[in-house]
């Protein structure tokens, strides 16, 4: 066999995985993952949030070790979860986020992270920039090595980073989403790096959202759908975008199947909430809102589609008034709540199912009592005497967890102590309280079980059917086709298609890729 | 129920395992295991005015201390109880010695007042840094009582400082002996009756108010708390001021109390002994006022000592520097303190 980080062994794949299964809890990131990669291409990664293409990229890293299976690189087997063994047989990664500490400058930042041969503990300055002139001088821009690195433009940056992971002379180079944070012409400019790389004989894996971005640079194409391979690798040449757009959001069987909901009767269409051109700022991780326009009326359900990271996560803060707008305006209950404080926004009746229930939604080390009764906190009601009674708390709090049937031993035991399933009953005992107008659910069912779904889907109905208004925030495009009167797509902090029941699956797809703008 | 009887078996378990070791590195010293406890019990307790003067360091511990509770409670690690608590005294002395001819309860009044007040600014100012840029408060506080520590040495060196005293430490000019609410003891019907009621009040604020239940969430989950529509950085700041406000008293208890003048560098470990309190106690008013009666008992002990056998004070500070020690790992273990600031956890 070849040595580790020399030319792969002619004929055979540069990496192989062999039917790796990776789960956290309950929840199958990969299953029966099979995948052979062959050398000196440039093979993308597609798949929808969720569907495990970080786990894969870190399964290959040795930044995960797999439950099942193995992966081989050039032939050789690595032990699981060892980055350093990664590295040493020429595998190296580009993570999603940054990783060079941004208050060194560039030179101390590759000497530090490169791990290159012959540096010494003690340098001077000069020495250091001597080592590092011909590679930054490669990248060109506005690189220069004793620039401090958080004061680079972000596509130098990502620059950088690829430089220094190909600095250990890789053969292999894995790169998680790099595109997330770069302008169109940067990414070009990426495209036309790991172009350059295959020349050269390195074997590149990709993790893409965008099938416009995979289309203008991969070789191959291979799809994850719930933790399983849905398709792939197959040849660029050979796979119709529209193929991949099954593949990604799930069979065609099920797609052709319009699905829609009928409209609720006999309620006054009252506009609960409405966004006016809002725009908010980018955060760290996603892009901010660019002039949003959105309604919610009594008596509805409003989906919001897209691949996240797309400004959803914008959207829910600036509603839920965590977040200002910069712009525009926010109504609820038809009134200005723009500048309102979210305590304001909960009192005229807006209700929230946050995204991530363990630390949005509940606080864990806290009882279940004071978990339910978060709201009451809140709300203004005056009294005469400041003060209140435990007891009537904890048993109020013990009658709604009971009327949604959350199952619990004491109301004093921590919330951590509840299922997924149980948390999100919880959850919704404690929103879907009287006062209610309109109701923002962000991945309501995300990683419940079917049964617990099945009940979070029905309250949302209920809930719609009894003539309040709900914004639903999710990844699942059967569970936004099944339940929306009405369907926006959101890509790049735009709402960019609206739809309307009943729904079709491919247009749906194309939009949520930015396949169709 | 069980989960919180649990919590005070194993608190009670770390101080008996700190008297252990405390004991078995004085045995190993030399000296012998019943000296100790004889020494510890007599201090605190049985010799003449042991008890009153354990009651009267109690005093400060648990003002201080629930100031710590209120803080620790919010997520906020606010350990500037001794900077407070000499500003407090400090403003508290100018009020008294600028107005001294002043009708006595008025300028008590008024002392008591300004020493609240100024204990919530000291306070505050890290509080502000905290919830406005994420200052680490811990960093904050700590630094904040040295510059309280030089405020009263300015003041004890410098404009207030008695011009008769001879001693080597520079002191203040006495106040009147009317504005002051106990003896030389430290003790009185006045000055337990008000310790009392502050700690019942912090008590109803904690426990049977809903800011008091806003505060819990806030400190163990900020997040959660703003998503839930709570101002969490209005809660920060309120706690950082109440805190504030609690070791300011202390420092007008101390100064109408056993004090009547200011010494540079007086009590010089009671804001931190307060921590250890606070923690002791579990963060709870009542079990932090039975702590604050033990260290009470442990700092009269320290003062006793030399009067009651052989055994060297700092034998006893070694016993307090091991519950210190031992809390504070359990503590930490717990893990009350929150992972990061509310705007990471929000981004995460």
């Amino acid at each position: 066999m070849t040595v580790p980080g020399g030319p792969a062994s002619a004929g055979g794949p540069a990496v192989r995985c062999r039917s790796l299964g990776v789960s956290f809890g309950a929840v199958r990131a990969l299953h029966g993952v099979s995948l052979d990669l062959a050398p000196g291409r440039i093979h993308a990664l597609v798949g929808q949030n969720g569907a495990g293409k970080t786990t894969l990229a870190k399964v290959l890293g040795g930044l995960q070790a797999p439950d099942a299976g193995d992966v081989h690189i050039a032939g050789r087997k690595l032990p699981s979860g060892d980055v350093r063994a990664a590295r040493a047989a020429g595998l190296a990664m580009v993570h999603q986020h940054f990783s060079l500490p941004p208050s060194f400058t560039v030179a101390e930042a590759l000497e530090l992270t490169a791990a290159r041969p012959g540096g010494r503990s003690v340098y001077r300055r000069a020495e250091l920039h001597q080592r590092w002139q011909d590679d930054v001088a490669e990248i060109g821009g506005e690189a220069v090595l004793s620039t401090r690195i958080r004061d680079l433009p972000v596509e130098t940056r990502q620059s950088l980073e690829i430089m220094r992971a190909l600095a250990t002379e890789a053969r292999v180079l894995v790169l998680d989403e790099p595109t997330a944070l770069l302008a169109p012409a940067a990414i070009d400019a990426l495209f036309e790096r790991l172009r350059r790389l295959r020349d050269g004989g390195v074997t590149v894996l990709v993790v893409l959202h965008k099938l416009r971005e995979v289309a203008a640079v991969a070789d191959t194409v291979s799809v994850l759908r719930d933790g399983e391979l849905a398709l792939g690798p197959i040849e660029m040449s050979e796979v119709s975008q529209g193929r991949l757009s099954d593949a990604i959001v799930g069979p065609a069987s099920q797609a052709d199947r319009a699905v829609g909901v009928e409209a609720a009767t006999g309620t006054e269409r009252r506009t609960l909430l409405e966004l006016v051109r809002v725009s908010s700022r980018e955060s760290a991780f996603e892009p901010g809102l660019r002039d949003v326009d959105l309604r919610v009326e009594a008596g509805e359900i409003v989906g919001i589609a897209g691949v996240e990271g797309n400004g959803q996560r914008s959207l829910v803060s600036v509603i839920a008034g965590l977040d200002v707008a910069a712009e525009g305006t926010v109504l609820i209950g038809g009134a200005d709540a723009t500048r309102a404080p979210p305590a304001g926004r909960r009192l005229r009746g807006l209700r929230l199912v946050p995204f991530d229930r363990n630390s949005e939604g509940i606080s864990r080390r806290a009882p279940l009592w004071l978990n339910q009764s978060a709201l009451r906190l809140v709300e203004r009601r005056r009294r005469r005497l400041p003060l209140i009674s435990l007891r009537q708390y904890k048993q109020q709090a013990a009658m709604e967890m009971d009327q949604w049937r959350v199952r619990y031993d004491a109301v004093t035991q921590p919330a951590e102590s509840l299922s997924g399933g149980n948390v999100q009953r919880l959850i919704l005992s404690r929103e879907l309280a009287p006062g209610l107008e309109v109701l923002v659910a962000a991945q309501p069912t995300r990683g419940l079980d079917f049964a617990a779904t099945d009940f979070v889907r029905r309250s949302l109905r209920g809930l719609r059917d009894a003539g309040a208004g709900v914004l639903l925030v999710s990844s699942d495009l059967d569970e936004l086709f099944e339940n929306s009167d009405r369907l926006h797509v959101m890509y790049g902090g735009r709402i960019v298609a609206r739809f309307e029941a009943p729904y079709d699956r491919r247009a749906v797809g194309d939009a949520m890729t930015g396949a169709r703008r | 129920m069980t989960g919180s009887l649990q919590r005070v078996a194993s608190t009670l378990l770390l101080v008996g395992v700190s008297f252990l070791l405390t004991t078995l590195i004085l045995w190993a010293s030399g000296y012998r295991v019943s000296e100790v406890f004889s020494g510890v019990i007599e201090g605190s307790l049985t010799a003449t005015g042991a008890a009153t003067s354990s009651i009267r360091w109690a005093i400060p511990l648990l003002l201080i201390g629930l100031g710590v509770v209120i803080g620790f409670r919010a997520g906020f690690f606010n350990i500037g109880g001794q900077g407070q608590f000499y500003v407090g005294a400090c403003c508290a002395l100018v009020v008294s010695l600028g107005w001294r001819d002043g009708p006595a309860p008025l300028v008590v009044l008024c002392g008591t007042a300004a020493a609240i007040m100024a204990g919530s600014a000291w306070s505050l100012l890290p509080g502000y840094l905290r919830v406005r840029f994420g200052t680490d408060e811990v960093l904050t506080t700590l630094m904040m009582n040295f510059i309280g520590a030089l405020v009263l040495q300015y003041l004890t060196a410098g404009p207030m400082r008695n011009p008769s005293g001879t001693g080597q430490t520079a002191a203040s000019e006495r106040i009147p002996e009317a504005f002051r609410i106990t003896d030389g003891s430290g003790v009185s019907a006045t000055a337990l009756l008000l310790v009392g009621g502050v700690a019942v009040l912090v008590w109803l604020l904690l426990e049977r108010t809903r800011f008091g239940l806003t505060i819990v969430l806030v400190g163990r989950n900020p997040t959660m708390a703003r998503w839930q529509g709570i101002d969490v950085r209005r809660v920060g700041l309120v706690t950082f001021a109440l805190s504030g406000a609690l070791a300011g008293l202390a420092g007008a208890v101390e100064l109408y109390g056993p004090g009547a003048r200011l010494v540079t560098g007086f009590s010089p470990e009671v804001g931190f002994t307060a921590v250890v309190v606070a923690l002791v106690g579990l963060l709870s008013v009542w079990g932090t006022a039975a702590a604050a009666i033990f260290f009470g008992g442990l700092q009269s002990a320290i003062l006793f000592l030399p009067i009651v056998t052989d055994l060297p004070p700092p034998a006893l500070v070694l016993l307090h520097g091991m519950v210190a020690l031992l809390v504070t790992v359990k503590f930490r273990s717990v893990r009350w303190r929150r992972p990061g600031s509310p705007a990471e956890a929000l981004t995460a």
